[in-house]
Formats: structure tokens, C-alpha cells, sequence
């Protein structure tokens, strides 16, 4: 069961990639074949922020049923965020490169991504600085639920501080409508789609990696 | 009020007048924090007072430099607020002594004093060493208020978790960083309004909202660090 929804996996994400790089037309005010970058770094920052949210989660199971599973649970989610969140940050910083010529322009949501970054790093820099297994699980769920608290002024609020931004309006804007061709918006919700499901696959693969590797 | 509420209060209260006690046995706190923020506050009058800078440019690197002097204010007396006990071996008493939620309340409310009294120092002084006028004092109160607000209480609890790990003045800055630069970039901005005059827009609901979240959040987490098996 669980390789033929792997191979589904695959097989969705596959047609993500033809819909993104052939079928989907090029977003308008974009240079060249840029715009194709909106399926991955959009899914890959949404990603990031599941992975709060998904930490989050097992964090406070944590805290309230104390049991290890959990635990292991709510630090591969961490750590899976950074990684995504490290993509999330490359492809806006190389798309960056492409529209405006330079890689990195302190945008204020360029600000809560490196913040992002951040509060993942850090988290784990508390779990390797505790000795005690028990203290450690549970200071590091500790952060991380105050991690789900700010997290949504990280990734919503905040980039609409100032009014300004670098990031194009049909996606943030006022109005809350999404305004792109329909084309785009069947790649990018199939994109968002695949890649939710990419990072629960890997969540499940990596706990059940360690929990084999700890009985071992 | 109930006698339940009161006790809860007093023994806020009591946690928060103990600590004043012990920081005017040793001024360890003040006198760092203090000598830090003046120090930065000479470093940068220097550079950028009344002949170092002129302009426009001013109104958008003066209240940068202002929160930068607190934030390094706060960096050198805030995150020892539970280290202290830790060491001195009073952390099991205190941990008879009062409820959770009254430690912490205690404690934040010596942070946030400490961090305001230290505001009331700088601010002035740095307004008039850079010869700064400002449009909108009110405003520029009500964020020097809010912002420490928000700084003292994520302190706090930050300051909790690292008394119970190693390598503390580093990881202080690394744990507290991701989760106070918010507020920072949002009193840096409404300061730059309070000094232009300029309406605040959506950041002054949103430095509220913020320090809301810091309030309601680390009170409810405070027993999970506090307790070991709560």
C-alpha cells in the first residue's frame, strides 16, 4: 500500500514538472522562462511553513502525553522545514538574480524567510546544547510551539509591513483573490499539492528510518 | 478579589521585589546594561550626532541605531535572570516557593522594568545627542513601551530555557534572535514614523498583535520549562 501511494507520489510530482517546464504559459512581466520558478519556490516556502506548524503539532502532543515518539516526530519535522525553507530561499534568491540582478534585496518577505531559517537552526542548536534526553524533548517543544505562535505573523503578517514589496501582487495582494491565468493555477495548486504530500512522504520515511535505527 | 488571586499576585509580586533586592546588592545588571547602552550611545552620537550625518537619511538610520543600542542593552542584562538562580542553587526553592506562572510573571516584570528604566536613560539622551526632533512623541512613547514589552517577555522565557542548558550567552542570542527581530523591525519603523510624523499604518495593530502573542505564549509555556515533568 504504502509503495503504490509512493509511486502515485512520484507520478503526480512527475506531472507537476511537465505542467510546470511545457504546459503552463509563461506568466506575464516575467523574464524569459523565470516565471516557471513560481511552482517550485511558492510549494517549497508553503512547505516551510507546514513544517512549523506540523512541529508544532508534535510538539504539544509532547508536552502533554510526554511520549518519545512524538518527540522524534516534531524534530524530523524541524528539520525537514530547514531543508525546504534553504530551497524556498535559493530559488526566490536565483529568481531574484534573473528579474532584478541581484540575490538578495532585505524584501521584507526575504526578512521572515532568513527569520524563518533562523528560529529552524536555532531549534536545533538548543537540542544539541542540552545532555539530558527528557530536558532536551522538552525545552525543544517548548520553542517550537512558541515557533507555531509566531510563525504565522513570520510568513503572512509581517511581508505586509511597509506596503512594499518585491513580491508580485497577483499572489500577495489586498484583495485576496488570486488573479493568474488558469493554466498557472492548476500547475501551482497541483505543485502545492504534491509537494504537501512530498514532505509528509518524507516526515513518515525519516521517523521510520530512526525508530528502525534505534531498535537496531 | 479571591484570596487564590491575591496569593497568586503576592507571590508575583514577591518573586519580582526579590529580584530588585538581590540586583541592588550587586548592581551587576544595571551596571552592565547601563555602561552598554552608553557606551553605544557615544559610539554612535559620534558618528552620526548633529555634524556626522545630515537629512533624509537620518529619520531612516537614527531609529535603527536607537533600537540597536537596546537591543544590545537587553542582550547584556536580560538573559541572566534565571542563570543566576541556577547557579546560586535557589532554583529548587523558588520551585517550592511559588506557583509557575507567578515566577515568571515576576521575573518578566523585573525584565521589562529593568529594560524600560533603561529606555527612560537612553532615549532622551539619544535624542538629544543626535539632535533629533521628534513629530509625534506620544507614538514614540507608546513604542518604546510596546517594543520593551514584547523584548522583556520573550527574554524571560528564553532566559528560562537556557538556564537549563549549556553554552547560555551564546544560545541566548541564537534561541532569542528569530523570535524578537519582529519587534524590532516593527519599532524601528513606527519610531521612523514618530519622528517624521508620518501616520503608522498596519505596524503599530501589528507590534500589538505581536507582543500579545508573546504574552499569551511563553505564560502558558513557562510550567513545561519550569517543571520537569509538567
Amino acid at each position: 500500500m504504502r509503495t503504490l501511494l509512493a509511486w502515485l507520489l512520484w507520478l503526480w510530482i512527475a506531472l507537476v514538472i511537465v505542467g510546470a517546464l511545457i504546459w503552463s504559459p509563461l506568466a506575464v512581466g516575467f523574464k524569459g522562462q523565470s516565471s516557471r520558478i513560481l511552482f517550485f519556490h511558492v510549494p517549497m516556502a508553503w512547505v516551510s511553513f507546514l513544517a512549523f506548524l506540523t512541529a508544532g503539532w508534535w510538539s504539544i502532543a509532547y508536552l502533554l502525553r510526554r511520549n518519545p515518539r512524538s518527540d522524534l516526530r516534531a524534530r524530523v519535522a524541524v528539520e525537514l522545514g530547514l531543508m525546504f525553507c534553504i530551497l524556498a530561499t535559493v530559488t526566490g534568491a536565483i529568481w531574484a538574480r534573473i528579474m532584478w540582478g541581484t540575490y538578495w534585496n532585505w524584501d521584507p518577505r526575504e526578512i521572515t524567510i532568513v527569520l524563518a531559517l533562523l528560529f529552524y537552526g536555532a531549534y536545533l542548536a538548543l537540542r544539541s546544547a542540552i545532555e539530558d534526553a527528557e530536558t532536551e524533548a522538552r525545552l525543544a517543544a517548548v520553542y517550537a510551539v512558541l515557533g507555531v505562535v509566531v510563525a504565522p505573523f513570520f510568513y503572512f503578517v509581517l511581508p505586509r509591513i511597509s506596503g512594499f514589496t518585491l513580491h508580485p501582487e497577483p499572489v500577495v495582494n489586498g484583495s485576496g483573490r488570486i488573479e493568474m491565468e488558469w493554466h498557472m493555477q492548476v500547475v501551482l495548486f497541483g505543485s502545492l499539492v504534491g509537494f504537501t504530500a512530498l514532505f509528509y512522504w518524507l516526515h513518515s520515511l525519516q521517523c521510520r528510518l530512526e525508530r528502525r535505527r534505534e531498535t537496531a | 478579589m479571591s484570596r487564590a488571586v491575591l496569593s497568586w499576585w503576592s507571590e508575583a509580586i514577591a518573586v519580582f521585589a526579590k529580584d530588585w533586592r538581590s540586583e541592588f546588592r550587586t548592581r551587576y545588571a544595571l551596571n552592565t546594561v547601563a555602561l552598554f547602552a552608553l557606551t553605544t550611545l557615544v559610539l554612535v552620537s559620534l558618528g552620526l550626532g548633529p555634524l556626522g550625518s545630515q537629512g533624509a537619511e537620518r529619520a531612516t538610520v537614527l531609529p535603527t541605531l536607537l533600537w540597536l543600542i537596546l537591543l544590545f542593552a537587553s542582550s547584556a542584562g536580560l538573559p541572566r535572570s534565571f542563570v543566576h538562580e541556577e547557579e546560586s542553587g535557589t532554583a529548587v526553592a523558588l520551585r517550592l516557593a511559588a506557583t509557575p506562572s507567578a515566577i515568571f510573571v515576576g521575573k518578566a516584570l523585573f525584565s521589562l522594568s529593568l529594560l524600560l528604566a533603561i529606555e527612560a536613560l537612553v532615549a532622551p539622551l539619544y535624542l538629544a545627542l543626535v539632535q533629533l526632533t521628534v513629530a509625534r512623541p506620544g507614538l514614540f512613547v507608546i513604542v518604546l513601551v510596546l517594543g520593551g514589552w514584547g523584548v522583556s517577555l520573550g527574554s524571560t522565557l528564553i532566559a528560562a530555557i537556557i538556564s537549563q542548558a549549556r553554552g547560555k550567552g551564546a544560545l541566548f542570542t541564537v534561541l532569542a534572535f528569530p523570535l524578537l527581530l519582529p519587534l524590532f523591525l516593527l519599532a524601528i519603523e513606527l519610531t521612523r514614523t514618530a519622528i517624521v510624523g508620518d501616520p503608522t499604518g498596519p505596524a503599530l495593530a501589528q507590534l500589538a498583535l505581536y507582543d500579545g502573542a508573546l504574552t499569551v505564549g511563553p505564560l502558558m509555556l513557562f510550567p513545561s520549562v519550569w517543571l520537569p515533568g509538567a
